[in-house]
């Protein structure tokens, strides 16, 4: 009894998967209208109209996909929603456009060179549509079944028996695709392809054979033919792969060595070249097609001389992505140089970048956002406690208000209420310091902290 | 004229494995020989020794992206072991096998693990689309699959050629070599024959 207790539990985690919450998971794109104008709130962005309707028309430029190697500078004061416009152009691209995102100190790393770093990056960011035959598995489930071990913890075991009008097969599963299957909550009497190659698995519909079994059916069931044939086929998929995955592919050692080959490290001048120049010749032949996508340099202020007279370079090149780059700095000194410049970039590339600023929020927005986080955070607040903290976020800065409301709502669920109140906010105010009154405090206290003894001068720290 | 042009894509095949890239070794008995085609697609053949048998022929292409694929049997079986977890799914071992074993005077398919008996499957050549289809009346098994040794050589299929047996959970399929395969085996054979096969332990090099 206790043990099927616990196996209940085991599964009601399992199918409710928590999924967690980010600083911008409330953006599901720019929020602009047809005709590119922002619209004040949507799809959880807020203000910056100016701002948004440039985005949208680079995203319109994207979409059209024919100028390559274009960049863009978003600036502005910190908490200001650079990152956010980003991510929203990334949501709104879609699936089939390749969008990274990288921070600028990234790139520093001992194992690979700042370039090669970039030029993975870049290569990130450009699709190619192209056609492959695949091995897939259609069939209709007669069967699943998946068997958990006693004890509760360890391998699942399973077994998929799947039919045509012809034949029957039993499948063994491995652990991820037992996963999927779950999932996709596939069960009896469904239609469905696995590709072989990467196991995703697809749901055509319920079979007809089935049309009779009521339950489960909402408006979206589809009925469909159970497949003819063999269980196995070969069929040809289209689909997008970025050129680093071709690259990887390629570049792998072959033969035992292949074991070693965990992480692709830095691939060669000549595999990249070889690379191009087949994809040119796909494309000539008509058998692909190029996708160019977005690469987003958050930070771009913490990459350094050489970085950027690279990508001066690499913007040239008619396989560039659009390359979008967004920095809180205003003038300051250009990494590994005494130079100083706008955005701590170089002018000849300042030159080339159409640039969108981003201005502080007023208040009635950033009363907006904080409702739109306390929603998707599932917090209840009174409309004082909002109207505090909003006053908060004024005085202070948008993210500590933020951060504050996760906390508040711990603190008004530990008394047992049912909505954060003004009480909670200043429980929580008095807790937690903010960057100005944290400032504030060791400027009078600064005598007291180590290593003040020797009165070294303090103003000589260097923070770039 | 037609026995002309039949000879003809017979020898194709011979020319093609002649220009190829061959490399062969002589291990456990069996003389292993390794192909690489002018497309790079691989091919590795193992003969036995003792009667000089096909024993072993599978294929191995690269995708269109680059990478290496499986190697893929048209002879023989995988015997190595296969990991479940890296494959995602696999049949189970309690479905029917096909496995192709050549015989000198056929082309032979036997497949395990069906306990049905004789009367339920219905085997059949299908000359016009060149393939063979078994099917099963209680619709528990169908197999639809080519000769590609017929195909490289162009000859056509025909149903007089095949018998069906049925022993011990298992359905035999024998289709009778045409005399231009069985030529054309000859010549292979007279080929391998020539070349120098490395014997297993030997290195190919001369210490100086």
């Amino acid at each position: 009894m206790a043990a099927a207790a616990a196996q209940k539990v085991q599964e009601v985690r399992e199918v409710t998967r928590i999924e967690r919450i980010g600083a911008h998971s409330h953006i599901r794109g720019l929020g602009l209208d047809d005709a590119l104008e922002a619209r004040q709130v949507s799809q959880g962005m807020v203000g910056q109209t100016a701002a948004r309707r440039a985005a949208g028309v680079i995203l319109e430029m994207i979409k059209e996909g024919k100028i390559a190697g274009r960049a863009i500078l978003i600036a502005g004061q910190p908490g200001t929603g650079k990152t956010a416009i980003a991510m929203g152009m990334a949501q709104a691209l879609g699936q089939d456009t390749p969008f990274t995102a990288m921070a600028g100190s990234e790139i520093f790393s001992l194992e690979m060179g700042k370039t090669e770093a970039l030029t993975q990056a870049f290569r990130k960011s450009i699709g190619v549509r192209i056609k492959e035959e695949t091995e897939i598995i259609e069939g209709e489930v007669v069967e699943i079944q998946i068997d958990r071990p006693a004890t509760g913890t360890g391998a699942k075991v399973g077994k998929l028996t799947l039919k045509t009008t012809e034949m029957e097969t039993i499948y063994d599963l491995g652990q991820k695709m037992i996963e999927s299957l779950t999932k996709e909550k596939v069960q009896a009497g469904d239609i469905i392809t696995i590709d072989k190659a990467t196991g995703k698995i697809t749901r055509l519909g319920r079979s007809f054979t089935r049309a009779r079994d009521y339950d489960a059916m909402g408006p979206q069931t589809k009925f469909v033919q159970c497949p003819e044939g063999e269980l196995q086929k070969r069929k040809e998929v289209v689909h997008t792969v970025t050129l680093h995955e071709i690259d990887v592919i390629n570049s792998r050692t072959q033969g035992f060595l292949a074991l070693f080959s965990g992480d692709t490290g830095e691939i060669k001048t000549e595999v990249r070249e070889q690379i191009n120049a087949k994809v040119a010749e796909w494309r000539e032949e008509g058998k692909a097609e190029i996708v160019p996508g977005v690469l987003f340099i958050d930070e771009v202020h913490m990459l350094d001389i050489e970085c950027f007279s690279f990508l001066n370079r690499a913007l040239e090149s008619d396989m560039a992505p659009v390359l979008i780059m967004a920095t809180n700095r205003g003038i300051t000194r250009i990494r590994g140089t005494n130079y100083m410049s706008p955005h701590g970039i170089p002018i000849d590339l300042l030159d080339r970048l159409l640039i969108i600023s981003t201005s502080p929020y007023e208040e009635k927005e950033i009363k907006q956002i904080l409702k739109i986080r306390c929603e998707e955070e599932d917090v209840e607040m009174t409309e004082d406690a909002l109207t505090v903290l909003t006053r908060i976020g004024m005085e202070t800065s948008l993210r500590y208000s933020i951060q504050i409301i996760t906390a508040a709502a711990l603190v008004s669920r530990k008394r047992k209420g049912t909505e954060v109140s003004v009480d909670d906010i200043k429980r929580v105010y008095s807790l937690f310091m903010d960057e100005s009154r944290s400032t504030q405090f060791l400027k009078e206290y600064q005598q007291e902290f180590m290593f003040n003894e020797l009165g070294v001068d303090t103003e000589q720290m260097e923070t770039s | 004229m037609c026995e002309d042009t039949i000879n003809n894509m017979a020898s194709k095949w011979v020319e093609t494995l002649r220009e190829a890239e061959k490399t062969s070794i002589i291990q456990d008995g069996r003389r292993k020989i390794h192909f690489t085609l002018k497309d790079g697609t691989e091919l590795a053949e193992e003969y036995d020794t003792r009667n000089n048998e096909l024993v072993v022929r599978k294929w191995r292409k690269k995708s269109t992206l680059g990478s290496q694929g499986k190697w893929d049997f048209e002879v023989g079986e995988q015997l190595a072991p296969r990991n479940l977890d890296a494959e995602g799914l696999m049949e189970s071992t309690s479905n029917p096998i096909f496995v192709r074993t050549d015989t000198k005077k056929a082309f032979q398919w036997r497949i395990r693990n069906l306990p049905y008996p004789i009367e339920t499957y219905d085997v059949r050549v299908d000359a016009e689309n060149r393939c063979v289809i078994i099917r099963t009346t209680n619709k528990k098994y169908y197999k639809k699959f080519t000769i590609p040794d017929m195909d490289r050589a162009a000859l056509p299929l025909s149903q007089s050629s095949l018998s069906v047996a049925y022993a011990n959970n298992t359905l035999i399929l024998n289709y009778e070599k045409p005399k231009e395969i069985l030529a054309q085996e000859k010549i292979l054979q007279e080929e391998f024959k020539k070349m120098k096969a490395a014997k297993d332990g030997d290195v190919e090099c001369n210490p100086s």
